[in-house]
This record gives structure tokens, sequence and C-alpha cells, in this order.
């Protein structure tokens, strides 16, 4: 099933599908390690304000508005 | 050891692509570069020492940090690059680094490498690479790493990547002097890093787009076919506009859209997500070669206190509960140190004075060296204190990675005034001291949430504020002293909202900034870190702000003493002309007396100067002021002139801070005036509407 970011629950891991934005957020997004195709962990979305995500072997912090745009697939 | 011999240098002025023809001269030019909070800052303080030249880029606000040291007799002079993850036209950050290693053509690029993270670093490797930058890659935070269960092998790295790698820590001196020694053999000899491998597809078409560019372009030995390719084939605005300079260009430009709408329609992605995924496929088939991981996993020693500082209920208190100690810490130790500033300057103002008198000297100049250029530099030093304890403490705060955590949960409160969590630092630091408050907007990324921040920090009432509000509740309010100083530090609050509010609607409407940060792992920040940090930016403060404060108090001494003969501050000073002159204007807010209007002109100089002013305009000392100021002010208007001076134009420093940070005289003056106006209007609104009210 695919949902936004911004609707997975803490700890699930989601692979990235689609990144709906400018090309200049997608590339700062790219420089993270963000990008179609990427395994990433939600290590904490509350429902409200931003949402924290590991990826690589980082953690990255993301605006829900941003969290909106990027459109993830459940990895079982 | 590493022979210190630091110079500073001064920056020269750049533009972009121009290729800087170097003088002849055997300076080895090093660059570092990197992502930020990968121990980049560290490794520099190492290589330098404390000595380092601190200014901005030109016609930047972003720091350029360099140094120069001797090394085997050979002088090196070391530029730190901005912290980046990448090497496209996102940032300003980017833009400086690349444009740095273009145009400047650094002998040597020192890349330092997390290893703990080592995937997501070597993407900005692989970029370096393509700017044919002579490289060398310096692994840090190899023993973090391994016991985190990464372990890396350097040798092969450098065999895939064909660059020389070396692991370091960057606060061991003899790492780093190691690390100095590989980059003064790479100096001499060009480097011949491996091809990346974007696959076949792509390879094929940036050849093409190469080849076009060859003979269709006359372009400069500087610039570089291949990189010009591969970001023409990005579509890079920068590359483009430099293109467009060129003849030929239109047809090479629609040449290259048809080849990247091909490429498009192939991998059916954009021409950003084909290259991230084709340079991090290089990179994975690298690590996977190099890197052997065995990840442990017991939950990290970060991540247990992330999950207790990003908590939703306790995050919250537990990082009012540090701010409380930061400001509680500060504001104690400095105390004394304040104290002996401000007795050293006594002391020192009645021993010259004493002297000055013996030897019969002039009375103006008595007073112009007593008060104006003594008193001068301890106004300037007096703020010292204080303001390098705030400076340490938010260097603590940065270097421990406990900043991010804040911008995180402090976001959705910022968002609804169009800021991140990354403003809420800077604005709360403001109720300490406006100065260091302004400049922790460094750490800002989009220019406007700079701006914005900046300029609704100056309603955060500083402690330099207080003292007003004390005397007058105290005078006017004595049963409801803490309340009424409440509501004003809450008039400041929402003055600073409601202003954001509106900037964000007029202003800067339209530009968002999206947040996405990297919150860094927890690290135990170094002593020597801590104080170059808290140095630097303390020294820059007295350097910039401290002539226009000397300067201003000088010129108010001289307005309140001439013409001459006058008494100081007097009705018949310029000041007091002044004073009368623009009294009227205050009358509807309830305070339209010359003396008044005196205090607030000098108060421009300090806030706590205001009290000091009333003192000497009414011939009273700070005991018999209360009552004195209990016959010219009413309860009412008492409340409205603490509400203007919550307002109304920040001190000197401050907007001296301001034209500092944002490098224009534009915004500073914006300020000035928009302050005024703010606090004229709400003192005007406080005043008419407690008489409408029935209030007296």
């Amino acid at each position: 099933m695919i949902v936004p970011l911004s609707n997975v629950k803490n700890g699930q891991r989601v692979r990235i599908k689609c990144i709906d934005c400018g090309f200049g957020l997608k590339r700062r997004l790219c420089s993270l390690g963000l990008y179609d195709g990427t395994m990433v962990e939600v290590v904490k979305n509350d429902s409200r304000g931003p949402v924290l995500l590991k990826v690589l072997n980082s953690k990255v912090v993301i605006g829900r508005g941003q969290a909106m745009k990027i459109l993830v697939e459940e990895v079982r | 050891m590493i022979p210190m011999d630091l110079k500073i240098k001064s920056s020269n002025n750049q533009r972009f692509f121009v290729s800087q023809k170097s003088s002849v001269s055997k300076t080895i030019k090093i660059a570092l570069a990197g992502n930020p909070n990968v121990g980049k800052s560290t490794l520099f303080n190492t290589l330098t020492g404390t000595r380092q030249h601190v200014g901005n880029w030109p016609g930047k606000t972003i720091e350029k940090k360099h140094g120069c040291l001797k090394y085997k007799n050979k002088s090196i002079d070391i530029v730190d690059l901005p912290g980046t993850y990448s090497l496209t036209a996102y940032s300003e950050e980017e833009i400086i680094t690349r444009n740095f290693i273009i145009e400047e053509k650094p002998d040597v690029i020192i890349h330092i490498v997390d290893a703990a993270n080592i995937e997501r670093n070597l993407y900005l490797a692989v970029q370096l690479i393509e700017l044919r930058a002579n490289l060398i890659l310096a692994l840090n935070f190899t023993a973090y790493a391994e016991k985190k269960g990464i372990k890396i092998h350097e040798k092969k790295i450098s065999r895939l990547l064909g660059v020389p790698v070396v692991k370091i820590e960057a606060n061991s001196k003899k790492d780093v002097d190691e690390l100095l020694g590989l980059a003064v053999a790479a100096s001499k000899k060009c480097t011949e890093p491996k091809k990346i491998r974007y696959g076949k597809e792509i390879q094929h078409h940036v050849s093409e787009i190469e080849n076009l560019i060859i003979n269709q372009i006359k372009l400069p030995s500087h610039l570089d076919s291949k990189w010009m390719a591969i970001k023409l084939l990005e579509h890079d605005d920068e590359v483009i506009g430099v293109l467009k300079s060129f003849k030929n260009s239109c047809q090479v430009l629609e040449e290259i859209a048809k080849v990247r709408r091909h490429l498009e329609a192939i991998y059916r992605e954009d021409i950003d997500t084909i290259f991230a995924e084709a340079r991090y496929a290089h990179i994975e088939g690298l690590v996977r070669e190099s890197v052997t991981t065995d990840l442990q996993k017991n939950i990290s020693l970060s991540d247990k206190i992330d999950s207790i500082v990003t908590h939703q209920i306790i995050g919250v208190p537990f990082f009012f509960l540090i701010m409380w100690l930061i400001f509680q810490v500060s504001f104690t130790l400095s105390q004394p140190l304040t104290w002996l500033i401000d007795h050293f300057f006594v002391f020192l103002r009645d021993k010259i004075i004493l002297y000055l008198t013996s030897v019969s000297a002039p009375n103006w100049t008595i007073s112009f060296i007593g008060d104006a250029v003594i008193g001068g530099v301890g106004s300037v030093l007096l703020f010292i204190p204080n303001i390098f304890m705030l400076f340490l403490a938010i260097a603590l705060l940065e270097d421990t990675g406990y900043l991010a955590r804040v911008a995180f949960i402090m976001d959705r409160l910022m968002h609804k005034i169009g800021l991140h969590g990354k403003s809420f630092i800077p604005l709360l630091l403001g109720f300490g001291c406006n100065v260091p408050a302004i400049m922790a907007t460094r750490s800002l990324d989009s220019k406007k949430d700079r701006l914005l921040t900046i300029l609704i920090n100056p309603f955060m009432s500083c402690s330099a504020r207080l003292p007003v509000y004390v005397l007058f509740a105290s005078a006017f309010f004595p049963k409801d002293q803490g309340a009424v100083i409440f509501i004003i530090y809450l008039i400041g609050i929402a003055a600073a909202i409601a202003s954001g509010l509106i900037f964000n609607r007029t202003l800067f409407k339209g530009l968002s900034s999206p947040l996405v940060m990297e919150l860094p792992p927890y690290r135990i920040p170094t002593i020597t870190g801590l104080v170059i940090h808290m140095w630097e930016r303390g020294v820059s403060f007295i350097q910039k702000a401290g002539t226009v404060i000397f300067l201003l108090v000088v010129s108010t001494w001289l307005l309140g003493n001439l013409p001459f003969g006058v008494d100081y501050a007097s009705q018949e000073s310029l000041i007091g002309r002044a004073g009368m002159f623009i009294a009227p204007f205050f009358k509807p807010l309830g305070f339209g007396t010359w003396q008044a209007s005196v205090a607030l002109i000098q108060g421009f100089i300090a806030k706590e100067v205001i009290i000091g002013t009333f003192g000497a305009v009414y011939g009273v000392g700070s005991e018999g002021l209360a009552s004195v100021l209990q016959n010219v002010f009413t309860p009412l208007s008492a409340f409205s002139f603490m509400v203007f001076v919550l307002l109304y134009v920040p001190c000197i420093a401050t907007v001296a801070v301001i034209k500092k940070e944002t490098n224009s005289w534009k915004w500073p003056l914006f300020t000035v005036l928009y302050t005024t106006l703010i606090a004229w209007l709400a003192s005007l609104i406080v005043y008419q509407g407690g008489l409408l009210l029935g209030f007296i």
C-alpha cells in the first residue's frame, strides 16, 4: 500500500516510491540519501510536527509538509 | 609537531567562475571540505591552532575561516569550506564551495568523512571527483565507527576511488600531522581518480554532451567539459547561466534538453533522481567491497538520549530546564566579572580625573576623557562577560548536537509564525541579550529564516531592560510588580509573533523554506573547540560592534555637553533641545516631557542608561528617583513608558550586530524605524485606551 510518509507509524520501515516536490528540495533530499527506492525507518512521528527518520546511518528530520509529499511503501 | 607560523590574510574578491590566476608563489593551498557535523572545525582547529582568521565570504553572510601554517619549511594556506552535503546549487554553502574549487583551484582538497556514515559522506566525495578536485579522504571517528561494528579497509577504498585515504581522529595532533604530510605530497602530483561509473546509458550520453560542448563552445581552460556536461544534464541553473554567455549555447542547450527528456523517459524518473541513484549505486558497490558492517543490535546511547529529549511530553520541559540552567549559570558566573570591569573603570576614571585636575586640565577635557572615552570603552566591555558566557553556552549546545534536537521539538510551535524550530534558540537567547541571539542566527539555513529571526529578535526583552521595568513597577505598581513585569514580557512576545506573521505575509511572501536537517549523533565537545568557538564570536563582536558603540557613546556625550558651558544633558544642551523637540511626539503616549525624551534618546546606547539619565536630568541619585518619577508619571503613563522602552529601537550594540550579520545598512535602519513605529503605536493604544477605560 502506498501512503504519504507523514502517515507512517513509529518504528516502521518503508521504501520511498515517489517524491513529489520541486527540484531544489529534491536535490537536498537526494544529498541526504532520500530518493526513489531508498529504505528509511520512521523513528518518530507524533502525527503533529516534523518526522524523524533514519536514513543510511544518520537521523534526518523532515518537516510535516515535506513528509506529506513523499510517498512510501511499507516493507514487511 | 607543526611549527605554527600563523598570519592573517585578507580575503580576496571573487566573482562567479572567474579563474584566479594566482601569482607565482610556493604557498600550498589546501581546502577542507565535508558534510556538516563530521569534525571539520575540529580538524581545522588542530591544523591551525587557536589563531585563525575568521571573516565572511565576499558578499555573503557565511563565515569563511582560514589560517596559514608552516610544515617542513613550506608555507601552507588552509581554507575551511562551508559544510555541505552536495555540490548542487541548492544552498549558498554549496555554491561557495564549488566556486572556490573551480576558481581558486586549491592544490589539495581534504575531504573529511564521518566513518560511521560513510555512504552518505561519499556522495560528496563523488561530486568532488567529478569536479576534478585533487582529493584526499580523511576518515574521522573511525574508533567510534568500529565500536558500532563498522570496519573500513581504507586501502581498498583508496584503490577503488583512486585517491589517498587515511584514518584520523581530528583532534589528534599526530594523525593530523600525518595527514598534512600526505597533503603536501599530494600537492606535487595530481591524483588520477578512477572514473565514476554511472551506468552505460548515462555514461554514453554524458560523453555525447561533452563532445558537443568541446566541438561547439570555446570553454576557458579552468572549466572542465565533463563536469559541465553532467551539470548541464542535471539542469543546474548556475552552470546553464555560465553556458549561456558563450556563442552557440542555444543549440547546445536544446540538444541537452533532448537528451534529458530521453533519459527521463527511459528511467521513468526525473533527472535528479537518475543521477542520485547512479552516484549512490557507485558508492554502494564501493562500500560493499571495502567496508564490513556487523551492526550492534543494542540500542545506542545516542538513541536512548534521543528518546528522552525528543519525547512528546518530556522533551519541552527538559529543554526549558536546560535553558533555565544556562541563563542561571551564565549570569551568575559573569556577574562578578561584570562587577570587576565596572569597578575597574570607575577606579580608572577617578584616578585619571584626579590626575587631570592636578595638572589643571580644562573641565571639558576631564569630562571628555572621563565620561566619553573611559565611559565609552567601559560600556562596551561591560557587555563582555555576559556575551561570552552566552556564546559559550551556544557553543556547548551546538557541539554536543542538542541544538538540532531543540529545533526538532520546537518546530511545530515555530511553524505557526512561519519559522522553523531552529529559530527558537536565537529568540530565546534574546531574553538574555539580543547581540549573541542575533549572532546565533548563523545556524539557520535559509536567508529568509535568518532575516525574520533577526528582525523580530529585539522584541524579546533583554536583561538590560529589566532594571527600567523594576524601577517603574516598584514606583507605580508596588503590589503587582511581578505581574506587571510579566505582562511587559508577554507584550514583547506578542509583538514578535505579530511581526513574524506580518513579515511573512508581506516582506517574505512566498518564500517558504522546507525543513530538512540532519540530527547529528551526540558528541562530547572538546574544550579547545568550545573556547575557540566562543572566542572568535566574542572577538568579532568586540571588533565590529565595539567601534560603533564607542563612536555613538562619544557622540551622545558631545550632544549632552554642547554648546560649551552647559550642564551635562540639561535643557540647554543639544540633547536637551533634541528632547524638547521630540517631546510633543510622546505627548499622546503620556510622557511628553523633555526629560523622558532625553532618557529615551540615551537609552539607544544601552537600555540600562535610561535610569542613570533620569537621575542626571532630575538631579537625584538612584534612591530618590522613584519619588521624583511619581510626580511626573501617572501609573498609566508609567506603564505606557515601560511598553515603549520594551519595544522601541534596540540598543546600539544590537543595531551594530544586525548591520554586521545582514551585511547591509538596509535592515538595521529598517529595524530602527519599524521598532520605533511599533513602540509608538503600542504605547498610544495603551495610554489612550487606558484613558478611555478610566485609568489614570
